[in-house]
């Protein structure tokens, strides 16, 4: 895993020291040369993990994760160009330096095989993401925003230090390894239904949980658009991974405890979806997408059967590069009017054609059409759900049908109609933004054909 | 002050509590704790305005009466024990007024009224040397008497403690009251797991040390002891934000910096214990500090407070207040983990 890290780190000396005009170039070329190294790990062994170290080991469930956030620090760099050509050089290396760290973060927490050295850095990953929000968003909501964001995390995972600190004292080691040969079943008692409420909390404020989603829109709407890009993309999923991983300890008591966060979950996501038909902010819009989608992460997580696993570690990859492409798209309209109200840039086809392509693609792909991920993940999902319970799949169809009402009421807004009269004084599309939807929008396109990869260690 | 009394004060304040931490007789050890108390007293009062006179009075009459305390404890020992060493106490009297002198003299709830306002009154300097060095003390006494001490009421005053801590800098704008109120918080993490491992007492003593050295030092470097005066540092010192930025980061606890060490190994002890719910609390509350934290990073780094014009030009001069040994204690701080 150092052969991931050590390239990683070294990015930050390459930011600081490269001449003026060549920060951008050289650290989205290393770091494209980095998600390279990382793809070499989603070669699974089909029935064990690969152990790189004592402390890092990566299987078929965060190999896909790590690929993916190698994957998006080139796209970040790439999309933070333009807002931030006018700040002076030090405030520009210390943004990458920033995303750089954050990265560097990432990369240990999906790879970390001891359950409190993935706490230390589930943690750690807050702090770069609160100063990219609030030093570098553009409203002054931004410091509510970095407020809501870290007090929510902050207040569910303090438990889940405690819960895991209670575990280690239990069973020995909390190596992610040995500890699944040692997992005794825990039995229904009050101070269990505690550990567990302590254990899952951090994750459910991370995914978000319907009722406890507050920061979501708030982080993502004021959030620059590579703090947006990795919120949405890898940060959410690391309420995904530390779920899966968790609830190995915790069977089979979920059975018992999972119905309430069952219920937020499939309300929430009906709720969430339905809010997004009457917002006005686009970026709002995308936020409140991605609750609805990590609900249903959240519904497979709790099921527990083989398919709803598969399921969730599909949404997660195709979820993370539609919602940050769909971030990417609201940015290059943001870039150009400056404001994030869907209204003020209609009819952008006439204007921008290669650009309503992208954006026809990620709504389709947001919407979950046939062969892309998002449909595999989306219908495993439904599937074990009904298999769960069958009136699920009312629910479930309710919200596909409401995802699609908004994915394309989206897309026709921005695009199609009669253009609004000033739209005409904004710039063409830079190649910049075109090769970076495309660089989110190959892979989405080309794991349909090879879905196996992202299907996790239960495949 | 001339240097001459000053080194002579400074020396009288370290033999003092020299004399308290390297003695194993009792009287010696009231006699180390009224030394650094009447020494510290000039060092107090250096600026010589009715606030730091209010300030140091405060100060000397709680600690006179805490030492007082502790004389009488001291006593009682001695009456059911008939020896003046430091060692296991067997009289739960005379150990529960130990404990309750030692936390008087370290301002632990609920004899934490005096920490404020001392802090408050008196120069930067004066108020670092208050927060740090006059802990070591207590806490030395503490640590070498923890197997007798009556664990609930301890318990209860670290517990009382970090909320006081935590609730009592919410309001305050003033950065020597935020000092006074993040070291009640810190006092009551170290009190609650004296009776439980005192090494990591220890070591949140020696971590909260630093951390709050390198604090003071930068609020020395930048003279400035409101949160408004704060907030100017961009223009001047722009590297500086950054560093308070982390320090007050790690000042709440986060990881991976090295403020969260103790507060890990302290859960991680009192689970051991079978204590749950209290570390659990312990750490809710400490979200609280937190909160003043960020919010005076928020005024100094992470926002380009509004300034006039004539402040913008200070960045064209060097700075000259003597920083000393201000990387490295920054390093140690944050570091660590």
């Amino acid at each position: 895993m150092l052969k991931i890290i050590i390239p990683t780190i070294m990015l930050i000396p390459l930011t600081w020291m490269s001449k003026p005009n060549m920060i951008w170039i050289n650290t989205t070329t290393y770091g494209l040369l980095i998600s390279l190294i990382s793809l070499f790990y989603l070669n699974q062994p089909n029935d064990n993990t690969l152990n790189s170290s004592l402390m890092f080991f990566s299987d078929s469930l965060s190999a896909p994760l790590l690929a993916l956030t190698t994957w998006l620090l080139p796209l970040m760099l790439m999309a933070s160009q333009h807002h931030l050509s006018k700040e002076p050089l030090t405030r520009k290396k210390l943004y990458i330096s920033m995303l750089i760290l954050l990265q560097l973060f990432l990369i240990m927490t999906f790879t970390a095989s001891e359950l409190i050295f993935f706490y230390i850095l589930f943690e750690a990953t807050l702090i770069p993401t609160l100063i990219i929000i609030t030093r570098w968003g553009s409203q002054t909501e931004r410091l509510n925003a970095g407020l809501y964001f870290l007090f929510y995390t902050l207040m569910g995972s303090l438990p889940l230090l405690v819960a895991l600190l209670y575990i280690h004292n239990f069973m020995g080691s909390l190596n992610f390894l040995m500890i699944q040969y040692w997992i005794q079943p825990l039995p229904n008692s009050w101070s269990n239904i505690f550990l567990w409420l302590a254990c899952m909390m951090a994750f459910m404020v991370k995914m978000p949980l319907y009722g406890l989603h507050l920061w979501l829109p708030k982080a993502h709407v004021e959030a620059p658009i590579a703090g947006s890009m990795v919120l949405a993309a890898v940060l959410l999923k690391l309420g995904g991974y530390g779920m899966m991983r968790i609830t190995t300890l915790l069977n089979p008591l979920t059975n018992f405890m999972a119905y309430p966060f069952m219920m937020l979950s499939l309300w929430g996501m009906i709720m969430t979806s339905s809010i997004c038909l009457r917002q006005t902010d686009l970026k709002s819009l995308i936020a409140y997408s991605s609750v609805s989608h990590m609900a249903l992460v959240i519904v497979a997580v709790l099921i527990q059967t083989p398919w709803s696993y598969m399921g969730a570690t599909a949404l997660m990859i195709a979820h993370g590069l539609t919602s940050s492409m769909l971030f990417c798209l609201a940015n290059s309209n943001y870039e150009r009017i400056h404001s994030r109200t869907m209204i003020l840039a209609r009819g952008l086809q006439t204007l921008l054609p290669l650009m309503a392509a992208w954006w026809l693609l990620a709504s389709l792909t947001n919407l979950a059409l046939p062969p892309t991920i998002n449909l595999i993940g989306e219908l495993f999902v439904v599937m074990s759900s009904f298999s769960w319970s069958n009136i699920t799949i009312i629910l479930m169809g309710i919200n596909i049908i409401i995802t699609a009402l908004y994915s394309l009421y989206m897309l026709i807004t921005t695009q199609r109609g009669k253009y609004s009269h000033h739209i005409k004084n904004i710039k063409p599309s830079f190649t910049r933004e075109n090769a970076l939807m495309t660089l989110h929008l190959l892979p989405l396109l080309l794991l349909s054909l090879n879905p196996k990869i992202i299907l996790g260690p239960i495949y | 002050m001339k240097p001459p009394i000053l080194i002579i004060i400074m020396a009288t304040i370290m033999t003092g509590t020299m004399i308290v931490m390297l003695s194993s007789h009792w009287l010696l050890i009231w006699i180390g704790f009224e030394m650094n108390m009447l020494a510290i007293i000039p060092i107090l009062m250096k600026k010589y305005n009715p606030r730091a006179m209010e300030a140091s009075t405060k100060y000397f009459l709680t600690q006179a009466t805490a030492s007082m305390l502790l004389m009488m404890g001291v006593t009682i020992n001695l009456l059911y024990s008939g020896q003046w060493v430091i060692s296991k106490i067997s009289n739960p009297i005379a150990s529960i007024m130990m404990t309750t002198a030692l936390t008087m003299k370290l301002g632990l709830s609920p004899f934490h009224f005096w920490v404020p306002e001392v802090t408050q009154g008196i120069t930067l300097m004066s108020g670092m040397i208050l927060l740090t060095w006059q802990k070591i003390a207590p806490m030395s006494i503490l640590y070498q008497i923890s197997p007798s001490i009556n664990t609930n009421l301890l318990m209860l005053m670290a517990l009382t403690s970090v909320l006081v801590g935590g609730w009592g800098g919410l309001n305050q704008t003033q950065l020597r009251k935020i000092m006074a109120y993040s070291s009640i918080a810190h006092m009551g993490w170290m009190a609650a797991i004296i009776t439980y491992n005192p090494t990591m007492m220890v070591l949140n003593l020696t971590l909260y040390i630093l951390m709050t050295l390198s604090t003071f030092m930068l609020f020395m470097l930048n003279s400035s002891t409101t949160t408004l005066s704060l907030s100017h540092m961009w223009n001047k010192f722009p590297l500086i934000t950054s560093m308070i930025l982390i320090l007050m980061l790690s000042l709440g606890g986060l990881p991976p910096l090295s403020g969260f060490i103790p507060k890990w190994m302290i859960i991680q002890e009192l689970t051991k214990n079978n204590m749950i719910i209290i570390p659990t609390l312990m750490a809710i509350t400490a979200l609280l500090n937190l909160y003043f934290y960020l919010r005076l990073t928020y005024s100094t780094a992470l926002t380009m407070f509004p300034s006039t014009n004539n402040m913008k030009m200070k960045w064209q001069f060097e700075y000259t207040k003597k920083a000393t040994l201000l990387p490295p204690l920054i390093i140690t701080s944050t570091m660590l983990l």
